[in-house]
């Protein structure tokens, strides 16, 4: 067989090749995309993800979305551009998901007893969910990145509150008010972890009294408009053919 | 082919055997580790107590004590205006049921005042079958984690019998061990399967090689029908009615909630000052290398009622003892205590209003394993740290020493 005669022999073969070229580009793409978002949010979020007395109503807030709006935005344009697929944040979150539960699970509390309830990671696929059908309704970067991008910051503690709300009911331990949440940071001691490098509840925002939440939220769906518009150029980048069209 | 395969294989195996098959439990904090002149010059902990050495799972322990807070503050260290009473234990096998600074609980981090001295108590439940190390630790933002004396412990039992029960103010008992763990499994769970489901209502049709030879033909608008884009609708406001469902479900749950709590803690109060009885001016110092010995020539003055012999001299948390002056019960870490280390050139009584000029030698292996040694590579070479007088009927009287410290190499 010579190069230019076809891999395939019937209509059948060519679909069974193709659909098993797409089981394996979903692995390795589910799987390239886990490592490296992965990475990415552990250098950037770090221990606000980690921990349930650093998922305050302001940083915590504020600062997760924008980090990890990143990588949705450069993979829903590969994935958009190329294959119009309107998958890519989604599949983003959920690989994203799939490292953090092993690394929650088998880290912290399989070697290190942390209890899970104290280590889980935030929830994601609500704020991904809006990204990729604002970008399959609207076939727009830019309606995605204004009104996609806004949901996706706005949605992220509404989305996560069912479970942080249990964690946030007052208990007076040994004469002082605390959250469980932060009895749960007290408790279970982090050696290497103080309790002044922990961001929490940080900045002037008190003067909006208990309706700190929205504010940060809002301004976080605003931040990561900004940073969705200049990581999809990051897809763009990523997604080019020239060396494709050369072959 | 065959021999690469091979050599591959080995390697694997190499790596598997080197990174898998051998790993041994850290057992100490790195305490070694850390710059001489910050162990010794920063805080001093004394008067220490583990109340016990072997406990049952739930049971507590306490440790107890003292520490000053070092006037001779290196400048290299932020002052201690943000600390945090840590213990240095790896990872929770204990659970902090409690932790106070003059006694007031401190959950969170407190300013310390230089030159002051304070009691501290930490109350430890045992939570994690093994032995352990237990350290006292004081965490300084801009100076990072100073480590006191370590101890071993043996916790007995099972993980499995371990409760941490605790009662809100809303009336709710619970046990923080597996509180609110079902459901944050279950909305983890139903969101990934919410994701799940998406991707797969796109995967189930052919993904990449058809789909790409579309767009790169320009019929790119074919590949998403109108039903495609309901089922896109639909997903977004599920997501939308769910979420909102969700959150006022889970507020009226939970009608009162409030933020973390957080901030530094001020007005810590400090023990009175207790001016010491007796003074002491370093006429000099000097570390023989060779001999792991510490010498000083010390002028002492006896300002009080009483005639009194120096007992300890304690640096780093490392004890140098005369016992004939001195000696400990507590249960001290041997390692830390040099129960003879102490040596007097005249260790009679000083008398009230005597000035005398002696020779003392503070020597054990403990210089070297402990890494103290390593102070004369500092760039400022200056040694600190307390000396215990006692006088007949047992009182004691401390003063503390800061003094530079020349290197001996012969």
């Amino acid at each position: 067989m010579s190069a230019l005669n076809s891999a395939v022999r019937s209509h059948a073969e060519a679909v069974q090749v193709s659909r098993t070229i797409d089981y394996i580009g979903l692995f390795v793409f589910f799987f390239v995309v886990c490592g490296s978002y992965h990475i990415h949010a552990m250098l950037t979020m770090g221990d606000w993800d980690f921990w349930s007395d650093w998922k305050d109503r302001r940083l915590w807030v504020t600062v997760t979305p924008i980090v990890l709006v990143t990588f949705p935005a450069a993979v829903q344009y590969f994935l958009w551009e190329r294959f119009r697929q309107p998958w890519g944040a989604t599949v983003c979150v959920l690989s994203l998901l799939f490292g953090e539960w092993i690394n929650r699970y088998f880290n912290f509390w399989g070697w290190t007893y942390f209890p899970v309830n104290f280590v889980f990671p935030a929830i994601l696929t609500p704020g991904a969910i809006l990204l990729d059908t604002v970008l399959l309704l609207s076939g727009s970067y830019l309606f995605t990145a204004i009104i996609g991008a806004m949901g996706w910051g706005l949605i992220f503690y509404p989305g996560n509150w069912p479970i942080m709300a249990p964690l946030h009911v007052p208990v007076e331990y040994n004469g002082m008010l605390m959250s469980i949440a932060d009895i749960q940071g007290y408790n279970y001691v982090r050696t290497g972890t103080p309790e002044y490098i922990r961001m929490v509840e940080k900045g002037t925002l008190r003067t909006f009294g208990k309706d700190v939440a929205p504010v940060s939220a809002f301004f976080s769906a605003f931040m990561s408009i900004l940073i969705y518009f200049i990581w999809h150029f990051v897809g763009r980048w990523f997604a080019n053919v020239r060396f494709i069209k050369a072959s | 082919m065959k021999v690469l395969a091979k050599w591959s294989m080995i390697s694997l195996l190499a790596a598997v055997a080197a990174t898998s098959l051998y790993a041994p439990t850290a057992s100490a904090h790195g305490e070694k580790s850390q710059a001489a002149f910050m162990r010794m010059r920063t805080i001093h902990w004394y008067d220490l107590k583990w109340s016990k050495e072997v406990v049952k799972v739930n049971d507590t322990v306490e440790i107890t004590g003292k520490f000053h807070v070092f006037e001779g503050w290196p400048e290299t260290v932020d002052a201690p205006e943000s600390a945090f009473l840590n213990i240095g234990i790896p990872g929770p096998v204990f659970i902090r049921k409690e932790s106070y600074v003059g006694g007031q609980l401190v959950p969170r981090s407190v300013r310390l005042e230089i030159g002051k001295t304070y009691d501290f108590k930490v109350v430890l439940k045992a939570r994690r079958p093994g032995d352990w190390h237990v350290h006292t630790m004081m965490n300084v933002q801009g100076g990072g984690p100073i480590i006191g004396p370590g101890k071993w412990i043996t916790i007995e039992g099972s993980m499995a019998d371990f409760k941490n029960p605790l009662t809100t103010l809303t009336g709710a008992t619970i046990d923080l061990e597996n509180y609110n763990l079902e459901n944050t499994y279950f909305w983890h769970a139903f969101w990934y399967a919410f994701g799940l489901a998406w991707i797969i209502y796109w995967v189930r049709r052919p993904v990449f090689l058809p789909r790409f030879l579309m767009v790169n033909a320009g019929r790119a608008d074919e590949l998403v029908s109108g039903g495609d884009k309901k089922v896109g609708m639909a997903f977004a406001a599920a997501t939308v009615l769910i979420v909102i469902f969700a959150m006022s479900s889970a507020n009226s749950k939970y009608p009162i909630t409030i933020p973390l709590q957080a901030g530094t803690m001020r007005g810590i109060r400090a023990n009175a000052d207790e001016k010491s009885t007796v003074s002491v001016k370093v006429e000099d110092a000097t570390y023989r290398v060779p001999g792991r010995a510490m010498r000083m020539k010390l002028t002492i003055k006896n300002n009080g009622n009483a005639a009194v012999r120096l007992g300890e001299f304690y640096t780093a948390s490392v004890r140098f003892l005369d016992s004939e002056v001195f000696r400990d019960t507590t249960g001290y870490p041997e390692d830390l205590l040099a129960e003879d280390g102490l040596s007097v050139s005249d260790n009679s009584a000083i008398a009230p209003g005597e000035t005398r000029t002696i020779e003392v030698q503070a020597s054990d292996a403990a210089w070297e394993v402990y890494r103290l040694a390593d102070i004369i590579y500092d760039p400022d070479s200056r040694f600190a740290g307390l000396l215990f007088f006692f006088d007949a009927a047992g009182n004691r009287t401390i003063t503390q020493i800061d003094a530079p410290l020349i290197p001996s190499f012969m």
